[in-house]
């Protein structure tokens, strides 16, 4: 590849890199997988003045559960995160990891840099909505920690400052009873979905006790699809109330017409993947192993 | 060990499953293509392309760029069209009178269409300078379909005054006659072949070297350089000698690496400029999308369909609009092309194809995979799957009412082609059998009843092989160019190797590999024995003026060439073997010995090897007889088919030597909720005679398989009104990927064509069978929603509005049947 030239520097821990930020200014960007940046760089439409890389800075890649949370370092790979076992009680994290792009990709892309990108039709955002999560972040002011719910902000905009990094992703592991999934369609695995929804639950009987539903692709932010988990929280699983959830996700979400598809088809894909993936979370949430792939043309 | 060796070897080569010579060299990463060389001062080249699909060019500014350090020199269109003349353009008026540079020259006409290149020392300073050239564009209309661009309002070339290349009139047979007579009248207005491409995994590169002397040497991936040169040399004031063009490992083509002459032109002149230093030009991604080749997109419009009481298609008339692209480039070929399989696989005997081709703000065509009669045989499969619903006619029944039948070869079509042999209810019933059709006839049964969508289809298609360029007269009678060739040169090396050399250039065919079948059976040693240089090389390489490898045929004009030229050196060996042994021709025999390949005196240990045979000619040769010394143990030989020129008043006469078949049956389904069309099971019969090597053909046949299964439902090269083209990245052009791909079961038999040597037929192309068969099985599954499967693409997108929105596809707005006509 034939970038613009740029400066390239190698960060040694997080604070280096964020103050390095701070100092190059708007012209510089962090490096953690370059699954999207390389891309970018690649075919110039982005061009920068400074280049901080990410990737040799140590102990911020690990997997780990601390008491009931599992903490995931920002630079895992999504290939870690495929074959953790740590992460095995919330299957709707390996539905994630498993189903982006391809082998090489997988093993370069970390799961910080699909977060803190904010892309709408990024994969990690949509999953990591449906869990209770919270995301801790550096600056050369110190560190704060986001919830989820409060990260993004607009298409490819988080609340972080341009000299802000992610450090952890801390996700509190679900209570018993839960399940989830993660679903999208796409034309072909490396491409960006066309539309995609995870939903996590946790029953206690028959009844739906909590949920979260999100959906990708079909707006400017990843969508937290409210409406749709009203039609089940504190109501009892059936075909009815899916049906009721995934008409309510249909009607949230925000898509445009391009070259995957039409404003209409999207929502068709919405109600499909929502009704899908819920009933997936209910039979995980139930006990049952359920195997998951995405849908390709 | 030898003894188990022995035992292993088969009494024949050719017919043998012989692993690849090529792929050890492959696998390894130790192939070498354009883009592994590196010359001494050496240069690079980026190509400033147009970002709009039509624009005046008002200005183009090369300063900033020349200034930046490392930049040698640019070219702007304005320069190029100083430097050299026009490309010679194949056709007649009105499509001669457009004026082809390699360049855009005060207009660009597709998006990414070059307008300046610049040349610098690295890729990367290449790169950065070509963004500080600066281009002043006045955006013009676009025309980006066939039936816009007929009409004339946006004309591309003011040259020609018209979009309109070329127009003719194809009637074969009595069509009026056959229309008065039929039992059913089958209207149907307009059916469409989308545009794709062909995406190969190396895109074009090229090392042009424009020697002081004049000599101008090319390292380039081109798949048809005799081709190439043709346009090159007048276009560059050069003598053809003077142009020495040589190709490598290419890294697949099909087809889409016959046009990248003006490329190779843009490269030439930027050495010449650069003082003479070399200069490389390899295409990203995106450039290979968008500006180097397309396969031909047709809209066929008012077809009429007659049809007797059984549903046998009497006649055939249609209205087509053929889009091209920008520029002719390889065409109007493909307005001949097509004809070579004018009524498919069927018993069609009267047509009137009114055939018009126009240009278009689009990418260029080139001939993809299946060129021009994928095309048309797309139209025929449609044409008899949409009579057969309407008529009530099972399809498989259709067909086999409709198919040429065994005993029925060689068969004479309409206009004057011979179908070489064929079996195609026989092809029917081992695909069947193979996809386990009365299992899934009873599942879709079952299916239907829960609102499930499932379809079953069949394609049967045809890839004519070995051309007959006389073909060309029918659109310009004074073409210069008829029939076919290919050659080989065979010579028993100073140490005793058996070296091949070929005029094709196979990008991932195997050549090296069937070549040293074919010799090792003629000579009765191990292929390993067969050294095969393969690559086009226009000073060290044999060639014709037809070499190159395209069109499905190297196994017949290829391999001909092999064998004639090895039977020559049989000959001359013989000789020499009796002379050396003092014994009869007819006593030797070849064979393996201990000294390695030899000739024997059969029935005793008196023999001779290879390296004793070329001692004698080439080192060892004082006193040899006079009968001797005319020996050379190099022997060239070439190939022609027995092509006469066609009949050009009745557009009539043998357009090709071989047709293979393929007949593939498709099973989808239509996601009830996401409308997605999904493959349930697959399978592909292969039928191209004697087979050379079956895991070769197996990965042609697979391989043809996923190209036209992406095409049918991933991949489509889609612009919008401007003529910006929205899939110029893998991210929206999607091509086909393994994870897509449906488990294929494969079968094969065997009709070997008498036309050829050794029964083989080309089949490199495989008449996009996948093609045929998704559109089949998709009009199976909805031909009871009121639908008519009417473009070759299809995505869960067009199922939705045409199943939800009502808005295509529409039986009601497309087919219209008359009943009893007669």
């Amino acid at each position: 590849m034939y970038p613009s030239p740029f400066r390239y520097h190698r960060a040694r821990s997080l604070k280096e890199a964020a103050s390095l930020l701070s100092e190059l200014g708007e012209g510089s960007k962090a490096l953690a997988g370059g699954q999207s940046l390389i891309p970018l760089m690649k075919l110039r439409l982005v061009s920068l003045s400074d280049l901080v890389d990410l990737n040799f800075i140590p102990g911020v890649s690990a997997i780990e559960q601390k008491d009931n949370q599992i903490h995931i370092g920002a630079l895992a790979r999504h290939a870690d995160l495929e074959k953790s076992q740590t992460t095995a009680p919330i299957p709707i994290i390996h539905d994630c990891a498993s189903g982006i792009a391809d082998v090489q990709i997988r093993s370069r892309g970390t799961i910080g840099g699909s977060l803190a990108e904010a892309d709408p039709s990024g994969d990690w955002p949509c999953v990591l909505l449906t869990l209770p999560v919270e995301l801790r972040c550096v600056g050369p002011k110190g560190e704060r920690t986001v919830p989820i719910s409060k990260f993004f902000v607009d298409a490819y905009t988080s609340v972080m400052e341009h000299d802000e990094l992610l450090s952890g992703i801390i996700v509190k592991l679900p209570p018993p009873h839960s399940g989830g999934a993660y679903l999208a369609f796409k034309r072909s695995p490396p491409v960006y979905p066309t539309a995609s929804a995870a939903v996590q639950l946790t029953l206690e009987g028959d009844v739906c006790k909590d949920v979260g539903i999100a959906l990708g692709c079909v707006g400017l932010t990843t969508i937290k699809a409210v409406q749709a988990e009203q039609q089940l929280r504190g109501k009892s699983i059936d075909q009815k109330s899916i049906t009721r959830a995934a008409e309510a996700a249909m009607a949230e979400a925000d898509p445009q017409t391009d070259m995957r598809g039409s404003i209409d088809y999207k929502r068709t894909l919405v109600r499909a993947l929502v009704k899908r993936a819920t009933e997936v979370a209910v039979r995980r949430a139930r006990g049952e192993k359920v195997e998951v792939s995405h849908y390709y043309a | 060990m030898s003894k188990a060796k022995e035992n292993k070897k088969p009494k024949r080569w050719v017919g043998t499953s012989l692993r690849r010579k090529e792929d050890d060299r492959l696998i390894r990463g130790h192939g070498k293509f354009v883009d592994d060389n590196r010359l001494g001062e050496m240069l690079f080249l980026k190509m400033v392309s147009s970002p709009y699909g039509h624009a005046k060019i008002l200005k183009v500014d090369v300063s900033e760029a020349e200034k930046l350090p490392g930049v040698v020199c640019t070219l702007t269109g304005t320069e190029v069209a100083s430097l050299m003349q026009p490309f010679m353009e194949i056709g007649p008026e009105p499509g001669a009178k457009i004026v082809d540079y390699p360049m855009a020259v005060n207009r660009a006409r597709y998006q990414g269409e070059p307008v300046a290149a610049v040349i610098a020392k690295s890729q990367a300073i290449a790169e950065d300078a070509a963004e500080l050239v600066h281009v002043e564009y006045e955006m013009l209309d676009a025309v980006v379909t066939g039936e816009d661009a007929i009409q004339d309002k946006v004309i591309l070339h003011e040259s020609s005054g018209t979009n309109l290349v070329w127009r003719g009139l194809y009637e074969w047979g009595e069509v009026d006659k056959a229309f008065k007579e039929a039992a059913y009248v089958v209207n149907i207005d307009r059916l469409h072949f989308h545009r794709f491409t062909a995406a190969p995994l190396e895109n074009n590169a090229i090392l042009a070297h424009w020697e002081p002397d004049g000599r101008l040497h090319f390292w380039c991936n081109n798949s048809f350089p005799t081709f190439a040169i043709q346009f090159l040399a007048p276009a560059l004031g050069l003598r053809l000698e003077q142009i020495h063009v040589k190709t490598e490992d290419i890294g697949g083509s099909f087809g889409v690496k016959i046009t990248h002459y003006p490329q190779m032109a843009v490269c030439a002149l930027a050495s010449r400029k650069a003082g003479g230093r070399p200069v490389k030009w390899t295409e990203t991604r995106t450039g290979n999308l968008t500006a180097s080749g397309h396969c031909n997109e047709r809209t066929y419009r008012n077809t009429r369909v007659a049809l007797d009481k059984n549903g046998v298609i009497q006649a055939i008339e249609s209205r087509q609009i053929d889009d091209c692209g920008a520029y002719t480039r390889y065409e109007p070929l493909g307005a001949v092309i097509w004809s070579q399989v004018v009524p498919g696989v069927y018993r069609v005997k009267n047509l009137r194809i009114d055939f018009a081709q126009v240009v278009s703000n689009k990418c260029p065509c080139a001939p993809i995979r299946g060129y021009s009669r994928l095309q048309h045989l797309w139209f025929m499969e449609r044409v008899l799957d949409i009579c057969s619903y309407e008529l009530g006619i099972a399809a498989d029944e259709m067909r086999l009412q409709n198919y040429i039948k065994p005993e029925e070869f060689p068969y004479t079509t309409p206009n004057g082609c011979v179908y070489d042999s064929g079996n195609y209810p026989k092809m029917l019933e081992i695909a069947k059998e193979l996809v386990g059709w009365d299992r899934w006839v009873k599942k879709q049964q079952e299916a239907k009843k829960e609102g499930r969508m499932i379809g079953i289809g069949i394609g049967t298609t045809l890839d004519s092989g070995t051309n007959n360029f006389g073909q060309s007269r029918i659109i310009n009678p004074y073409a210069p160019f008829s029939g076919n060739s290919e050659a080989a040169n065979i010579k028993v090396d100073l140490d005793g190797n058996i070296v091949v050399s070929l005029g094709s250039t196979p990008q991932g065919q195997g050549h090296e590999t069937t070549t040293a079948q074919v010799v090792a059976d003629e000579l009765n040693i191990h292929p390993d024995m067969v050294s095969v240089r393969t690559g086009f090389d226009t000073e060290w390489n044999t060639y014709t003026g037809h070499s190159g490898t395209y069109a499905s045929q190297f196994a017949v004009t290829g391999l001909s060439a092999v064998h004639g030229a090895a039977q020559k050196l049989k000959k001359e060996m013989k000789k020499l073997a009796a002379y050396a042994l003092q014994a009869k021709e007819e006593d030797l025999e070849f064979g393996v010995g201990n000294m390695g390949p030899e000739l024997r005196v059969k029935g005793t240990d008196k023999s001779i090897n290879y390296w004793g045979l070329a001692n004698l000619v080439n080192v060892n040769n004082a006193g040899l007889p006079n009968e001797i010394a005319e020996l050379t143990l190099n022997c060239r030989y070439i190939y022609r088919p027995p092509f006469q020129i066609p009949d050009l008043k009745r557009k009539y006469g043998n357009l090709t030597l071989t047709y293979a078949a393929q007949l593939h049956i498709a099973v989808v389904e239509i996601d009830p909720e996401m409308y997605t069309p999904k493959i349930l099971d697959y399978a592909a019969v292969d039928d191209c005679g004697t087979v050379v090597n079956p895991m070769i053909v197996e990965g042609q046949v697979r391989g043809a398989t996923a190209h036209g299964i992406g095409a049918a439902l991933m991949e489509a090269c889609v612009y919008d009104s401007v003529g910006n083209m929205l899939t110029s990245t893998f991210s929206d052009y999607t091509p086909i990927t393994a994870v897509n791909m449906p488990k294929v079961h494969y079968g094969h038999i065997e009709s070997p064509s008498p036309f050829s040597f050794n029964g083989a037929k080309g089949m490199g192309e495989g008449g996009g069978a996948a093609l045929h068969a998704i559109s089949a099985a998709l009009q199976n599954a909805l031909f009871e929603y009121g639908i008519t499967i009417d473009d070759s693409f299809t995505t869960g997108n067009t199922l939705y509005d045409a199943l939800v929105g009502k808005k295509v596809m529409q039986r009601a707005n497309n087919v219209k049947v008359e009943r009893g006509v007669a």
